[in-house]
């Protein structure tokens, strides 16, 4: 902006030029702001969804009753990987399939009836998710389960 | 408050003793453009520019989330129905991406009236053809991803056109679409031929194209050149004609935000390849004409002979158009001038009317 | 149903209020904005002496008084013709209850308008102060007509808790001042003032284009950068302008800004997002564009088609604006108290109860008649016979106000694939109206008795089977 000769009073110019070059930062922030929301909401959106997805209170399982004894079935739980056992006396087990090792994704051996992660070798016990050898440092997380008339109900404990 | 106009100055010349950039630098700050009555066609390249960036940026976001594969269609359904302003993002790809064609063209129909391929600026000329074909193969690969049944039946009969060259049928089969029939393992190719291969070598085409107008600078017409010295007019590059570039930019982007905005890109039913082609399947209307006259000429010459006349017909004006520098040169006389003037007219319109009566025929 | 239905094909009534609304605006905030401009450039020209400056002024004033004098005021009739055929009830409302504010608007624009033809032909006629008054006069009156019409114009959206109280009693003119400086008066007053002075910016850099920039490139420059400033507080002030108007906004209707967010498929509510999008994007690229056109030494370049690319980008951003304000007071014309097609909000219940072609004065006894037979014959269990003639008369009255069968808004691409029964369904939606129905957002409730929601479930299967979905 070069119009100096039209202004009266240099002194005041000076000032209003700071001002007014602040302003125009100022709105030109607020465009840039509203022009990169879209974008940022784009990149964002799938992060949202993971979020929505993790605060997922239940899971509801239908026709669990097709399930062989002893099986497990995997399902998602907030997005992360989970198991249901149905031993062999008929009781299930729900909890975390996330190996609390380096988070792989452990599997249930029906023939010796245990948890075992093919990763590094850890092993759980498929009724507590208590971590027996291996290298796991702590539990798989159980989940509170409730079976009815086939349809398994699976919620955080 | 610190000053930034020579902390600037002393990272210029930190930068300058190890890279060398002055001698570049100013020769690009005594870049003029010349300012006469046809100057407004020299925006052209430039909005070419600018909406092939803007097919990058886009581009780049929807491979944030598209998936190349069986799972294509439902990939851009979600883009256009579910994720935050996927829509948006589609839409400014597929239309910038038109746009862009629409923008090529009246560039190089421009370049062609001002002559500007003529010597020195032939190999501008051949480097522009070479982006335009690349464009055109982005375009044709690019409507195949959304595996939606407009892009599937296009593609089908697209490829099918050059499969009446005998011989073709093999090398397009095997190479180009993967099987007999268009499939995932067609678009898996054109995916990587739209992302990989086209930009690899659009990239440094285009590097050379532009580095030629630097080095040869905007051509003048004819008319231009005719005047003495001392009456042409010309502006600085930098800052004057950059800025005033900066500006059509904008209003280019603005028109593109409107066509995205309110005529945003829907999704057709997903493809299937059981079913018929829709009555009135038709190219996007950049191959139109080529579509239409192909159409016309199967009338006259019927049968696969029809179709090798046609596609014959295409090669022999493409090379006539790219040899044009080669004939309309600047040691010519004025008749060779006209005679080239007249052809391109000649190409205008037809390709024009083509299209025209492509659509009204669909329609 | 008291007044008869303006049928518009393609374009529908609505569109064609808003085509006309829309140059009325471009031209009459250039009226307002230049009655700032006029005098204060003159105060400029006189203060340094420049006769040049005053050449190019008086030719801005003329074709100033030419644009505003002709086509803004033929304009702003032609709005009160539309209104009137499109929304009679509506306007019907806005004439009872605001006469005052309208006569008191119509001193104040011929005022206005014998002041601007004074200013001009009075130039060079009358000594320089006294013409400089009439230029002030004449921009305070302008602001004034503006400052009037903004009132009637905000009431709509937001007519106050103190009149849609009082609505119906007779007693309404009793909150006349809360009605008129209801909560989105300020700060639309502010964001309108700001488009005029940008306005004047604009139309300014027009006329400053037009000066031959090889023979006289010091003035051509001196006006151009004296023009752009023009746009600058709009610019830095209608962010936070903007933020103020959409605070008082009622936040039911401001969440339909967030409708187009993640979806754009027809029939979903999303124009709003996308309006707004657009209006951002203009009204940086306007004056970004005049800044870049006219930097370093572009000035004495600026030429006539980049300004008049500028005006028509600013055109763009004038037409976002009002369709997002317009689109902001879906379903009602008049906030809380009248939807868009001229139920009134109380009288929903009645007319439910009565139907809604009972009032209307426009059907023929036979026809009345047919339609009570036909009622009586179903209330004792016959079997129904489509209606669609009686449905076409209800899709007139309640949907035509914003649907075209074929244009905008196609109502036959809306019901695309739909049969009797799907449409029939959508209809009871509507005419439920409940809390959590999709369509309330956007949409009045459907009113009338439940043959009357039949008939028009009749007519519109009738015209979506005449065209079968491709």
């Amino acid at each position: 902006m070069s119009e100096a000769p039209q202004d009266s009073g240099q002194e005041s110019s000076i000032s209003r030029r700071v001002f007014v070059r602040t302003g125009i930062a100022a709105a030109g922030a607020c465009y840039a702001a509203a022009l990169g929301y879209p974008i940022y909401q784009y990149l964002a959106a799938a992060a949202q969804k993971a979020e929505v997805e993790a605060s997922v209170k239940e899971v509801v399982l239908n026709d669990v009753d097709k399930l062989p004894a002893p099986a497990a079935l995997m399902f998602k739980f907030s997005g992360r990987p989970a198991m249901l056992i149905r031993h062999a006396d008929g009781s299930w087990t729900a909890l975390s399939a996330v190996c609390t090792h380096l988070g792989c994704t452990v599997q249930f051996d029906p023939g010796k009836d245990l948890i075992t992660c093919a990763c590094h070798g850890g092993v759980y016990n498929p009724n507590t998710g208590a971590n027996i050898s291996g290298p796991p440092p702590k539990p798989l997380t159980l989940f509170n389960v409730v079976v009815n008339q086939g349809k398994a109900v699976i919620s955080r404990a | 408050m610190p000053d930034f106009r020579s902390l600037l100055g002393a990272a210029y010349e930190w930068v300058d003793e190890r890279l060398g950039l002055k001698p570049i630098v100013e020769h690009a700050m005594e870049k003029r453009v010349p300012e006469h009555k046809h100057s407004f066609w020299y925006y052209w390249g430039g909005i070419c520019l600018f909406l092939f960036l803007v097919q990058v940026l886009t581009g780049v976001l929807l491979m944030v989330y598209y998936r190349p594969g069986p799972d294509a269609y439902d990939s851009v359904r979600q883009i256009t129905y579910e994720i935050q302003f996927g829509w948006l993002i589609r839409s400014l790809h597929a239309w910038s991406a038109n746009l862009m064609i629409f923008a090529v063209f009246v560039h190089m129909f421009s370049v062609f009236f001002m002559k500007a391929y003529r010597n020195p600026r032939e190999f501008g000329w051949w480097t522009g053809l070479g982006l335009l074909g690349l464009c055109m193969v982005f375009g044709f690969s690019g409507y195949l991803l959304p595996m939606d049944e407009l892009a599937f039946f296009a593609t089908r009969v697209g490829l099918a056109i050059p499969e009446t060259i005998p011989g073709m049928s093999h090398i397009i089969s095997a190479v180009l679409r993967g099987g007999p029939e268009v499939s995932s393992a067609t678009l898996q190719r054109f995916f990587a031929l739209h992302v990989v291969v086209l930009p690899a070598l659009f990239a440094p085409l285009l590097g050379i194209h532009l580095w030629l107008v630097q080095k040869h600078g905007n051509a003048m017409p004819p008319s231009e050149e005719a005047k003495p010295l001392a009456e042409r007019k010309s502006v600085l590059f930098f800052p004057n004609f950059a800025l005033r570039d900066m500006a059509v930019w904008l209003v280019v982007l603005n028109v593109l935000a409107l066509l995205a905005v309110f005529s945003p890109w829907q999704l057709d039913a997903q493809a299937d390849a059981l079913k018929s082609a829709p009555v009135g399947i038709h190219p996007e209307w950049y191959f139109m004409s080529q579509f239409e006259a192909l159409k016309l000429l199967g009338r006259v010459i019927t049968g696969t002979l029809g179709e090798i006349v046609g596609i014959g017909m295409f090669t022999l004006a493409l090379v006539m158009w790219a040899l044009v520098p080669l004939f309309d040169t600047r040691t010519a006389g004025g008749r060779r001038a006209r005679q080239t003037t007249y052809f391109g007219l000649l190409i205008l319109i037809a390709l024009i009317a083509l299209t025209i009566i492509g659509y009204l025929e669909v329609a | 149903m008291n007044y008869p239905i303006w049928d518009v094909p393609i374009l529908g009534s609505g569109l064609v209020i808003a085509m006309i609304a829309i140059f009325h605006v471009f031209v009459s905030h250039f009226a307002v904005g230049g009655g700032f401009y006029l005098p204060m450039t003159e105060t400029l020209a006189l203060s340094k002496g420049r006769k040049d400056w005053m050449v190019i002024l008086k030719k801005h004033a003329k074709f100033f008084l030419i644009l505003t004098g002709v086509f803004g005021a033929l304009t702003g009739v032609g709005i009160w013709f539309a209104i009137g055929n499109a929304s009679p009830e509506g306007t019907s409302t806005l004439i009872h209850y605001w006469v005052f504010a309208w006569g008191i608007e119509w001193v104040v624009f011929l005022v206005e308008l014998s002041s601007i033809a004074a200013y001009y032909y009075l130039w060079n006629r009358v000594s320089d102060s006294l013409h400089l008054q009439l230029g002030w006069f004449y921009g305070v009156t302008a602001w004034l007509s503006l400052f009037l019409i903004n009132g009637i114009l905000t009431f709509m959206l937001t007519p106050s808790q103190a009149w849609l109280e009082a609505a119906g009693s007779g007693q309404e003119t009793f909150a006349f001042w809360s009605a008129f400086f209801n909560p989105t008066f300020w700060p639309s007053l502010l964001v309108r003032t700001l488009i005029c002075i940008s306005m004047a910016g604009v139309f300014a850099l027009v006329s400053a284009s037009r000066i031959n920039g090889e023979q006289q490139p010091e003035l051509k420059t001196e006006m151009t950068l004296w023009a752009r400033r023009w746009l600058l507080p709009a610019f830095i002030l209608l962010p936070v302008a903007m933020f103020w108007y959409l605070s008082e906004v009622p936040p039911a209707q401001r969440a339909l800004l967030s409708l187009g967010v993640s979806t754009v498929g027809p029939g979903l509510f999303t124009v709003l997002t996308r309006l707004a999008l657009v209006f951002i994007i203009s009204s940086f690229a306007t004056v970004a564009a005049v800044y870049l056109f006219t930097s370093q030494r572009n000035a004495p370049g600026f030429g006539l088609g980049s300004a008049l690319t500028v005006a028509a980008m600013a055109y763009l951003t004038i037409g976002s604006m009002e369709m997002l304000r317009e689109m902001l007071r879906k379903p009602y014309v008049i906030s809380q108290h009248m939807f868009s097609n001229g139920v009134r909000k109380s009288a929903v219940a009645s007319i439910n109860q009565q139907g809604y072609l009972a009032t209307t004065i426009w059907v023929r006894p036979e026809e009345r008649a047919r339609w009570a037979a036909a009622d009586e014959a179903a209330a004792h269990g016959a079997p129904r016979v489509p209606d669609p003639v009686r449905g076409e008369l209800i899709f007139r009255g309640e949907c035509m106000a914003c649907h075209t069968m074929d244009g905008y808004r196609s109502m036959r691409k809306l019901m695309k694939g739909r049969d009797s029964k799907g449409i029939s369904n959508m209809l009871n939606v509507l005419h439920d109206y409940r809390e959590d129905s999709p369509y309330r957002v956007f949409m009045p409730p459907l009113v009338g008795t439940q043959a009357e929601v039949e008939a028009l479930a009749d007519y519109l299967t009738v015209k979506v089977a005449e065209k079968p979905a491709k």
